[in-house]
């Protein structure tokens, strides 16, 4: 092989292959999908976030949440995953539509996230297990992210968006609490949004157990 | 030759030092011309074969909207559709799925000592003292205070579900009534609507002790949709 | 540097031997600042990659470790761990040891050499600038393009000093035959722009829309593996192994026939990664195909280096550079091998999402890679600096810490990852009793980054000692033994 162009057409043309059905194939087939529309509600599938919930893509992405937790539900008999009631039925594209950046995830140290909404719908419990997760799991291992939360003496009352049931180390001591600050309230509106459970024609749910 | 940086002195006394190390190598890299073993030729082969049965059978036709490998024809149709009416056993498992799987879990188990189970129940399958018009009450209003079930107390808050439909009340009380081994009558969308009248003027939930106190209604079994007068007269003047 | 007159070319000092040398020595001379720059860089990172790692392995075991700060936080300290060691320590030195194998087989001086120099600099600071972009919150939270938007065109610009001088370079090289080495780093070079450009454009500047972009960002990542590192890495081992012990490679047909069908398959096995996941069924079976495919190419290359060093083992005796190399070439060949069987889906379910992963990424990364890039450094590195390494001790200790070290992280990364994948698998398990079973390996896995942390302090003090002219000055290399007698070549390292 002492040929410049030819050694240059063979590296193109290799790579285009790829390109063409791992790049250029998703964008045109999966990259102009819409929203279905939901006849019970007059919402759409995936349903439109709140503008919290999207602020609270990005707090996910900058605190790396995705290198613990997945976001996919795999089907049988790949996987246990929907036996196991991480979901309904198969995450498909269309459940990403709304996602920026996609937090697809390729780690389960933690548990997988893509119905976190639907398991854990209490924005408090969420908030609680933020700041200090082994106060509500004791046995877990996930890092705490009080430095998204404020301690501060109350003035007159609590007040309303404090956290509330907080024991441990880091609870406050009497006359003080603990609030959120807008990232910690982005994080939670987004991982309460988490639900894959509504209907959708290209993954049909599996029959009941 | 390209001239370097460096002046002419220095270049010498440089490469004079680096020639010790360079002095003992060997000569640059060359090719040998040994042939192909025969032997790999024929695996190639093999695995390229392989390559081409997986391809087939596990490309789900190589569509677009089949995202499950082992489909290998999926019959949906090419563009997927907006969702129409449905099984109502499905719609009723939507409903749960959407709303009551966070307490009362998709195994109907429960949580012991906080979320009755829905298995077994014997206020979802009508038996003692428990009629269908209870159940469409508790969806309706809410339960609320200590509760027996399956011989198991809890005393836990359910909300009441009043902004679901009437049909969507009906599917997922038809689909409790049908899964994890239950086997209870179906429960129609114009008794949910004839109870919902019935307790308009209501805004508390109930309590085990103000439903016992209403007489059980047990409709007729078996598809009668249009069919919702009781099989009992009813007797709710206590709503 | 031919003789000139008729009377010097029967002048003993103008041997045909010592003019070849002398060619060689002027070569390497051109190469010395920038190739000197960017391992310099590259070694720079690897300390500061190896000690992020090692925060960030502990954290896993003690959580509550460093958790006051968000820089801290573990999901910012295991990208910019990921980043620094990619782009850091690896792309750095293999772009340093791509440019001085680049200059040896063209058989002409490095030209240009400020475009390399500027390269270095725009390239570290492009990492240190996106890396602590990272630590303050930045991270784009796209494995392995985390870097944030302000660093990338930093990168982009230094590669593409890169990528111009290595058509220039190739381009103006020697006629004659076209070294198997070669291919691949002409290749590398052009590729990973490619990807890196690819990539940038279409998940970060102008994202595609939904899980399309899971599909890109896994294709980009596993081409950085495949299409920029394995090339280098390949082609380092093609050059040093049949450089030290003096013998021609084995087959250029197996050369060929490896070359082209890494080219064509490696770059489809990217949605491997995400077997299971939310896109067409097709896709992901490509890549379970091209993943087995890769059979193909890596037993060639296995067979041709295997033949090439039979009859010559004794040589990872005594010398430094082959015994990095050939712990490198061979850990290709066994990630690969592992790398298939994990593509397939019925054993995937075992492994994915599990620490079975992080130990198959370090197998090829550092078993493979970085051992590679030692084994390269440890040749050219006196070649550079006109001496030769100042103690084989420390370059013994240098080996069997790193080798321990990975050995014991990929071994309790591979039965932990086993375990979980086990206890996951059963939904009648809970999560608390999968993460019981792996804890212990991952402490087994914390306490390889101190032995590995360890040996790259080691390597680091060797080569301080090096660049800052304290190497020793005696005639012959450094070596762990003395070599065998009775072979001509033996001791030519």
């Amino acid at each position: 092989m002492n040929k410049l162009p030819l050694l240059f057409l063979g590296v193109f043309l290799t790579f285009a292959s790829s390109w063409i059905g791992l790049v250029a194939y998703p964008y045109l087939a999966l990259g102009h999908m819409q929203p279905l529309p939901d006849e019970e509600t007059g919402g759409s599938f995936p349903p439109g976030n709140s503008g919290l919930a999207v602020a609270g893509q990005r707090v996910y992405a900058a605190n790396g949440c995705l290198y613990c937790h997945s976001q996919q539900v795999r089907l049988e008999p790949l996987s246990t995953d929907i036996e196991k009631g991480l979901g309904p039925r198969q995450t498909v594209a269309r459940d990403y539509l709304r996602a920026q950046p996609v937090f697809l995830g390729t780690m389960r140290t933690g548990p997988d996230l893509s119905n976190i909404g639907a398991r854990q719908p209490d924005a408090n419990w969420h908030h609680r297990h933020l700041y200090e997760p082994r106060t509500v799991t004791d046995w877990s291992i996930m890092p705490s992210f009080r430095f998204l939360y404020k301690m501060r003496k109350i003035q007159g009352q609590q007040s309303d968006d404090a956290l509330k049931d907080l024991v441990g180390p880091h609870a406050p001591p009497p006359g003080w609490e603990v609030v959120p600050n807008e990232e910690a309230k982005a994080l939670v509106a987004y991982l309460v949004s988490l639900k894959r459970n509504y209907p959708l024609p290209e993954s049909p749910e599996p029959p009941a157990k | 030759m390209t001239p370097t940086d460096e002046g002419p002195k220095e270049n010498e006394s440089d490469i004079a030092r680096i020639h010790g190390a360079i002095l003992r190598e060997h000569a640059e890299p060359r090719d040998g011309y040994e042939p192909i073993p025969l032997w790999l030729v024929g695996l190639f082969f093999g695995i390229m074969f392989w390559a081409g049965l997986y391809l087939a059978y596990f490309s789900g036709g190589f569509r677009a909207d089949v995202f499950n490998p082992s489909e290998t024809a999926w019959a949906g149709g090419g563009v997927p559709q907006p969702v129409g009416p449905v099984d109502p056993k499905l719609a009723g498992k939507r409903v749960f799925t959407r709303n009551c799987v966070v307490c009362h879990q998709t195994t109907g188990l429960g949580v012991v000592g906080q979320f009755p189970p829905l298995a077994g129940s014997e206020w979802v399958l009508g038996h003692d003292w428990h009629g269908d018009n209870h159940l469409v009450k508790i969806l309706l209003k809410g339960l609320q205070g200590p509760v027996q079930i399956k011989g198991a107390t809890f005393n836990n808050a359910m909300p009441t579900w009043a902004q679901l439909s009437d049909e969507q009340i009906a599917s997922v009380l038809t689909y409790i009534r049908s899964q994890w081994g239950n086997a209870a009558p179906p429960i129609s969308p114009d008794y949910v609507k004839k109870i919902r009248g019935r307790t308009a003027d209501r805004t508390e939930p109930w309590t085990q002790k103000d439903l016992q106190a209403i007489p059980p209604e047990k409709l007729p079994v078996a598809g009668a949709e249009g069919d919702s007068s009781p099989a009992t007269p009813q007797s709710d003047s206590k709503i | 540097m031919k003789p000139h007159s008729l009377i010097s070319s029967f002048h003993p000092a103008n041997e045909p031997d010592t003019l070849a040398s002398h060619e060689r020595a002027e070569i390497d001379a051109s190469t010395r600042f920038p190739v000197l720059l960017f391992f310099g860089s590259a070694i720079f990172w690897l300390l500061v990659g190896s000690l992020l790692g090692l925060v960030s392995a502990w954290k896993m075991t003690h959580p509550a470790m460093l958790d006051q700060m968000a820089w801290t936080t573990f999901g910012r300290l295991r990208p910019a761990h990921l980043n620094t060691v990619i782009y850091g320590w690896a792309s750095a030195s293999g772009i340093g040891v791509g440019l001085w194998l680049m200059a040896r087989l063209c058989r002409i001086p490095l030209i240009h050499s400020k475009l390399l120099i500027s390269a270095a600099i725009f390239w570290n600071i492009g990492v240190l600038v996106g890396v602590l972009g990272i630590l303050a919150g930045d991270s784009r939270s796209i494995e392995w393009l985390e870097l944030p938007g302000y660093a990338t065109p930093i990168l982009f610009i230094a590669y593409a000093c890169i990528g111009v001088w290595a058509i220039i370079m190739f381009r103006y090289r020697r006629p004659g035959h076209v070294y198997v080495s070669q291919w691949y780093l002409f290749a590398a070079f052009l590729w990973f722009p490619w990807l890196y450009a690819t990539a940038n454009i279409l998940l970060i500047w102008e994202p595609i829309q939904g899980s399309a972009q899971g599909a890109v960002n896994w294709w980009f990542a596993h081409n950085v593996l495949g299409l920029w590192f394995t090339p280098i890495g390949l082609a380092s081992a093609y050059y040093m192994i049949p450089k030290v012990i003096g013998r021609p490679i084995h087959s250029y047909y197996l050369s060929i026939l490896g070359f082209w069908s890494l080219a064509l398959f490696y770059s489809w096995n990217g949605m491997h990664h995400l077997i299971g996941g939310p896109f067409p069924a097709w896709m992901i079976s490509a890549s379970v195909v091209a993943s087995v495919m890769m059979f193909i190419p890596v037993v060639t290359v296995a067979i041709n280096h295997h033949m090439t060093m039979r009859g010559h083992f004794d040589a990872l005796k005594w010398s430094p550079t082959l015994r990095f190399t050939v712990f490198g070439a061979m850990s290709y060949t066994l990630a690969s091998l592992q790398g298939m069987t994990m593509a397939i889906p019925s054993l995937n379910t075992l492994t994915h999402f599990t620490d079975y992963t992080i130990g198959h990424a370090h197998l090829g990364l550092y078993a493979f890679f970085t051992m590679a890039m030692f084994g390269a450094m440890y040749y050219i590195v006196p070649r550079l600096t006109g001496r030769e390494w100042a103690s084989a001790a420390a370059i013994r200790w240098h080996f069997w810490l790193v080798a321990t070290g990975i050995l014991l992280m990929i071994g309790s990364l591979f039965l932990g990852g086993v375990l979980e994948g086990l206890a996951q698998y059963d939904p009648r398990v809970s999560f608390k009793t999968s993460l019981d079973y792996v804890t212990p390996f991952r402490w087994l896995r914390g306490i390889s980054g101190f032995l590995l942390l360890a040996g790259h302090l080691v390597f680091t003090a060797l080569f301080a000692l090096m660049v800052l002219k304290l190497g020793r000055r005696k005639d012959g290399p450094t070596l762990f033994a003395v070599p065998t007698g009775g072979n001509p070549g033996a001791s030519a390292v």
